[in-house]
């Protein structure tokens, strides 16, 4: 029997498998996104991201597996699925023919939207998003940034209560990403956003939750802390010495709680089996030029290497 | 179906037309008036009549049908391939709540548009610079075979611009296909030049049906009715071709 929907989440996706021929896309994929929340989906190349992103916003049909937005089944109700999200692709889809206004009002019609309706949102998109002074220059002769911008006030022109971003920050300097990301951040919590990216530091700054994937399988879901946490390995520190760096390193090097070591100019970086094994070294470096111990706190990138791997992706 | 989307996309690429309407006439008279003045005018002394009128007046009708069919395929194989391909507008479409058929209508309604157009212009030019005349009651039965005409290349230029994805590919279709389909129709010499054996085929393409139930029906107001409807369901035929092959190459 089917197991009913958990009514506050916006998007469930249950043992979804899509295959192209032999290759397995998507395997036994889960997932549940609270409805109102910032989610990330991280993974490298090939992970499966885009099948997914384009299972979920109807493009694609899967080849198993149960998928529901807002409680709605692609299989059976795209069309009203597509009335309730917005889609930020990563190609820039916008039509560089016509202006930026008309690009709006392109989609607005394409909703359905009334004009004297879709006017006002216009006005209000193009000055949320710093574009009321351009809005009747074609899209292709705006910067990088600005078309990005364009394509997220398109997504948004019908007020979507799900919002598709698949790389919305890529090939943007970082004063246009702060940008979009400030404006991620003044929506959330009015619509549920699903983010892909390959910035870890935009799913850190921005997620509540963020799922990492990789060969087609959920590897790791939960919040950035939960994620660093749950990363295998023991406590680093980092030691900055005033001198004798390499003999002290030697010393270290010796010590039996000493997982990992490395030396960077007079700053030798420790990993100990646990946080107990501190008093140890401290005792080891009694009267050594100690300036500065520090603990490292752990990346959200190195949660991602440490599980999806060091090997570039083709 | 609800056609809002078919109309909304239609309504953009007549925003689009209308703003580059004076380049495209230009690129557009200059083809088919090169053959008339060639042909029409640079070889007449040598043809003479054909089928009992001026050859000038022979080519005519046929060329401004050809504008029409043209560029409804021109427009909608490059309007789909390039939307498609490169501008990724088809995708952007398609997370809206519109269907994939509102599309493939929207960009063959387009098609036909642009064909129409650009015929009716090239006519005028051909009417008002050379002594071709039609009686002016004959329009709307030539009319008749340039709607479902233009809709017909249409159709074509969609399934086209869907199934090939490399530009290239599309040139050498309409070399190899689309011209010779039109060229060989009876537009610069009459059916009966065709050996014996081969008329049968020849009648039985539908753009046979088309150059010659129009030029007929400008020129000496026979109405064909056999011809239209060949043309007709050719073009209802691909049409549903068009639309059952768009659906499933974006269903890939």
């Amino acid at each position: 029997m089917t197991e009913p929907l958990n009514p506050s989440a916006a998007i469930v996706v249950r043992s979804l498998c899509k295959s192209y021929g032999n290759l397995m896309a998507l395997d036994d994929f889960n997932l549940e996104v609270e409805r109102g929340s910032i989610f990330g989906l991280l993974g490298p190349n090939g992970a499966g991201k885009t099948t997914l992103i384009r299972i979920l916003t109807t493009l694609m049909r899967q080849s198993s597996g149960e998928v529901f937005i807002e409680g709605l089944d692609p299989a059976s109700q795209g069309l009203e699925i597509r009335r309730l999200i917005g889609v930020v692709s990563q190609e820039n889809s916008l039509d560089r023919y016509i202006t930026a206004r008309e690009n709006l009002e392109l989609h607005a019609r394409l909703h359905g939207m009334d004009a004297r309706v879709y006017r006002q949102r216009i006005d209000e998109l193009l000055e949320l998003m710093g574009l009321t002074g351009r809005q009747h220059d074609p899209s292709d002769t705006f910067s990088g940034g600005m078309q990005r911008r364009l394509v997220v006030a398109r997504a948004l022109i019908h007020q979507p209560r799900v919002l598709f971003l698949d790389e919305p920050t890529t090939g943007l300097d970082p004063q246009s990403r702060r940008a979009v990301w400030d404006y991620i951040t003044s929506i959330a919590g009015s619509m549920t956003i699903f983010l892909t990216t390959h910035y870890l530091e935009e799913a850190e700054q921005l997620c509540d939750r963020i799922a990492i994937m990789d060969h087609g399988r959920l590897i790791a879901l939960g919040s950035t802390r939960e994620l660093k946490e749950s990363l295998v390995g023991g406590t680093v520190y980092q030691i900055e010495f005033g001198e004798e760096v390499e003999r002290y390193a030697g010393l270290l090097r010796g010590m039996a709680c000493v997982r990992e070591m490395a030396v960077t100019g007079r700053t030798v970086c420790v990993e100990l089996e646990s946080w107990e094994c501190l008093s140890e070294v401290v005792s080891a470096l009694n009267g050594a030029p100690v300036r500065r111990i520090s603990i490292k706190e752990r990346t959200l990138e190195e949660v991602f290497i440490n599980l999806t791997g060091k090997g570039v992706r083709e | 179906m609800i056609l809002h989307g078919s109309f909304a996309i239609w309504r953009r690429d007549m925003l689009v037309l209308r703003r580059s309407i004076l380049s495209e006439l230009v690129a557009v008279l200059a083809y088919p008036l090169t053959i008339y003045l060639a042909f029409g005018v640079g070889m007449q002394g040598y043809i003479g009549l054909v089928e009992g009128v001026p050859y000038s007046l022979f080519i005519a009708p046929g060329l401004i049908t050809m504008t029409a069919v043209n560029a409804a395929y021109n427009e909608s194989v490059w309007s789909l391939w390039f939307h498609r391909r490169v501008q990724f507008t088809i995708e952007s479409y398609r997370v809206t709540p519109i269907t994939v058929s509102e599309i493939v209508l929207a960009k063959i309604l387009s098609g036909f548009t642009h064909g129409l157009v650009k015929g009716l212009v090239v006519g005028l030019v051909i009417f008002s610079l050379t002594p071709f005349r039609f009686p002016l009651e004959h329009l709307a039965s030539y009319l008749l075979f340039l709607v479902p005409g233009s809709a017909l290349f249409s159709c074509a230029g969609v399934i086209c611009g869907t199934v090939m994805d490399k530009p290239e590919t599309i040139g050498k279709v309409e070399a190899v296909f689309i011209m010779p389909l039109i060229f060989m129709s009876g537009l610069f010499f009459p059916l009966s030049s065709y050996p014996a054996a081969v008329i049968p085929w020849v009648r039985a393409l539908p753009t046979t049906a088309l150059f010659e139930g129009a030029r007929l029906a400008l020129v000496a107001g026979s109405f064909q009715y056999g011809y239209l409807l060949q043309v007709t369901v050719t073009a209802l035929v691909v049409f549903v071709a068009a639309v059952w092959i768009f659906r499933r190459k974006l269903s890939e």
